[in-house]
């Protein structure tokens, strides 16, 4: 479903990512792992269609369409997903109104009807139970004041309601205890289908004890320096980033 | 050109009082307001000149539809003349000034002390120059109103037209009104709206004003509104301004006794073409009174916006306690907005705080929601509309809110639609 290649991306004078190469497909789990710095979160946002980075070569096909093409609005209704590491907040707006509007947006580019209020709020409780979340933070302003658990549960909700085909977890994990990590997990792990598939960006392996890659990648300096199954990122728990690095440097 | 055509008409058509005559020389001299005065700084008026003005403002006839909602009484000011369409409910009287002063001889030199800051304010002059006796409302003491009263001001004219109006509410003791004000326009002509409203809100009375600005794109509109309390009297004030090319509101309120409450609410959502001007003055005369004001703006398109908020404390006015807050979004990069508290505090022992803000929307909160599927335009909506939202929830009668929030919404996502 994605094909990403040879992939440059810039923000300012300064190159991020330096030729990245990767290819996804329904039914996969990827992840995407890396020192700091070394343009994970940037990648995932050059994904989204952050408008601060320029893509200044290469290509990426989603299901065969331009992906860089397209606005961030359009790509979600394509069926990207992005769960943001630091959800933004956006005050005055509930997650409930949130969400109806994005449905509804989606749906009119997909040539669908909207979604009536009986219906949305159907779908919607269905969603809550899922991954198991409150009702009284979907009525308060999206995000604002929301703990760092609060925050992520929500966007695995998100995910949930928006059904995405390709969803991509940056650093999903970060300022997460071990419960909340747990149901975080656990949603995405119910999420999951032959049909769509999912890109974790972490710096820890600790979130894939709970999620189980097929793939793991390590981002280096811009690029794929090494690709592998779940065995690399147990590896990379043990020895640490620097046997790769030294290798290549 | 200005002085000739004026002074031309006046002389057809009306015989100047000695107070008239005083005024009108005052505006001859002053003329309108132009940016080098501080006072109109960003809001010239010196297009006017331009136009060769009918000073005569046609009789007009209008029939409004009604709303929904059960007021109390409509009352309609068109083209400066004021009548209540129907009967007004027990204890309201509708009047003429002379009539009123008539009947009530020892408030006139009350009202003659009064006393409202008028510097730099020459439309003021001039619709003192051309109005001679204007309608007065008159809440008697005791009279409480639960239903709004519905005010349709409208200016109309089949030629560039100068429309010059007043109206005085007059609250007894004890009284309570809420005065619903719609102004409208209704021509394709250059008109100049000035309105003078002033309102004496006597001890434990309480009113609720709101003022719903919507009119046409021709039309220059200056609201004098000057509202005097004495003790104990509350007065809650909403201006929501909607459209017109130049709209400015003078909005004074002149705190004349102790446990005064004056909260001041605005919105302003100037578009493509459009400048709207706020300077509003609270003038702290005596001790142990109150004023909050919250003031929001949405400027788009080309729009110009201005707050000019003064806060005056003088040496009399001990514990008071006055809040200002005026807080901008930019949603065009070709809006202005220019903001200027103005506090002078004469007394020792306030509480005075103040803050304005202009900025942007911002782009993290803007692309979060396009990630997640929302248009550009529906997400700058969503944020502007939860924006604005702290003020239209302020008023407590709920189908005027819901009328106004929808009149809200309709215009920003026009407003906006045509600037993306």
């Amino acid at each position: 479903m994605l094909l990403v290649k040879n992939l440059h991306a810039r923000i300012g004078e300064k190159e991020i990512l330096k030729g990245i190469n990767l290819e996804v497909h329904a039914g996969e789990v990827h992840a995407i792992m890396g020192p700091n710095g070394s343009g994970k979160s940037t990648l995932a946002s050059v994904l989204a269609g952050r408008s601060d980075y320029e893509v200044s070569e290469g290509s990426v096909e989603f299901f065969g369409k331009d992906l860089l093409d397209l606005s961030p609005e359009a790509r979600a209704a394509e069926g990207l997903f992005l769960a943001f590491q630091y959800p933004v907040e956006i005050p005055g707006v509930s997650t409930t109104n949130f969400m109806k509007s994005a449905i509804n947006e989606i749906r009119t580019y997909r040539g669908q009807d909207p979604m009536d209020a009986v219906q949305f709020l159907k779908m919607f409780k269905e969603k809550m139970a899922y991954v198991n979340i409150d009702q009284s933070l979907l009525s308060r302003a999206l995000n604002e004041g929301f703990s760092g658990g609060e925050k992520k549960r929500n966007e695995i909700f998100q995910m949930a309601v928006l059904e995405p085909k390709l969803a991509i977890l940056d650093e999903t994990d970060s300022g997460l205890d071990i419960d909340a990590l747990r149901i975080v997990a656990e949603g995405v792990n119910k999420l999951k289908t032959p049909q769509n598939a999912t890109i974790l960006v972490t710096h820890y392996q600790r979130l894939l004890d709970y999620i189980i890659p097929d793939f793991v990648h390590v981002l280096y300096k811009g690029k794929i320096v090494k690709s592998g199954n779940k065995d690399l990122a147990l590896e990379l728990e043990e020895r640490g980033y620097d046997w790769i690095i030294s290798a290549l440097d | 050109m200005l002085e000739k055509t004026l002074v031309d008409s006046i002389k057809q058509n009306h015989s100047l009082t000695q107070a008239q005559q005083l005024a009108l020389g005052k505006f001859i001299d002053k003329g309108f307001p132009t940016s080098k005065w501080e006072e109109w700084k960003y809001a010239s008026l010196k297009h006017l000149n331009e136009h060769n003005w009918q000073w005569s403002p046609e009789t007009l006839s209008v029939k409004f539809p009604k709303p929904d909602w059960k007021q109390s009484a409509i009352i309609q000011t068109l083209n400066g003349n004021t009548h209540s369409e129907g009967a007004l409910p027990q204890g309201i009287a509708l009047l003429s000034v002379s009539e009123f002063m008539a009947q009530n001889p020892t408030f006139e030199s009350v009202w003659k002390a009064r006393n409202p800051i008028l510097d730099q304010n020459s439309l003021y002059d001039l619709n003192e120059a051309l109005v001679s006796d204007f309608a007065v409302l008159w809440v008697k003491k005791g009279v409480k109103i639960a239903e709004p009263l519905l005010h349709h001001y409208l200016v109309s004219g089949q030629q560039d037209t100068a429309v010059q109006s007043k109206i005085f509410i007059y609250l007894e003791e004890d009284s309570e009104i809420t005065w619903f004000e719609q102004q409208r326009s209704e021509s394709s002509h250059a008109i100049l709206s000035n309105y003078v409203q002033e309102i004496w809100v006597s001890k434990n009375a309480h009113l609720t004003l709101i003022k719903d600005q919507d009119l046409q794109q021709s039309i220059t509109h200056v609201d004098h509104t000057f509202i005097f309390q004495q003790e104990s009297s509350l007065v809650d004030a909403f201006t929501f301004s909607i459209n017109a090319a130049y709209l400015r509101n003078n909005l004074h309120f002149y705190i004349d006794g102790p446990q005064v409450v004056s909260n001041l609410n605005g919105l302003y959502i100037p578009g493509e073409d459009q400048l709207m001007d706020t300077h509003s003055v609270v003038d702290h005369r005596m001790p142990h009174s109150e004023s909050n004001e919250l003031y929001k703006g949405v400027l788009m398109g080309n729009a110009t916006g201005v707050f000019n908020g003064k806060i005056f404390v003088r040496p009399d006015a001990q514990k008071t306690n006055a809040f200002q807050s005026c807080k901008n979004v930019l949603a065009s990069d070709r809006a202005t907005m220019s903001t200027k508290p103005q506090l002078e505090i004469w007394a020792d022992d306030v509480k005075c705080s103040h803050g304005t803000t202009t900025g942007q929307l911002s782009d993290e909160a803007l692309f979060y929601m396009r990630s997640r599927g929302i248009s550009k335009a529906t997400a700058q909506t969503l944020l502007l509309l939860a924006f604005v939202q702290q003020v239209i929830d302020k008023l407590a009668h709920a189908e005027i809110r819901a009328e106004l929030s929808d009149k809200i919404v309709n215009k920003i996502q026009t407003s906006l639609g045509l600037t993306i």
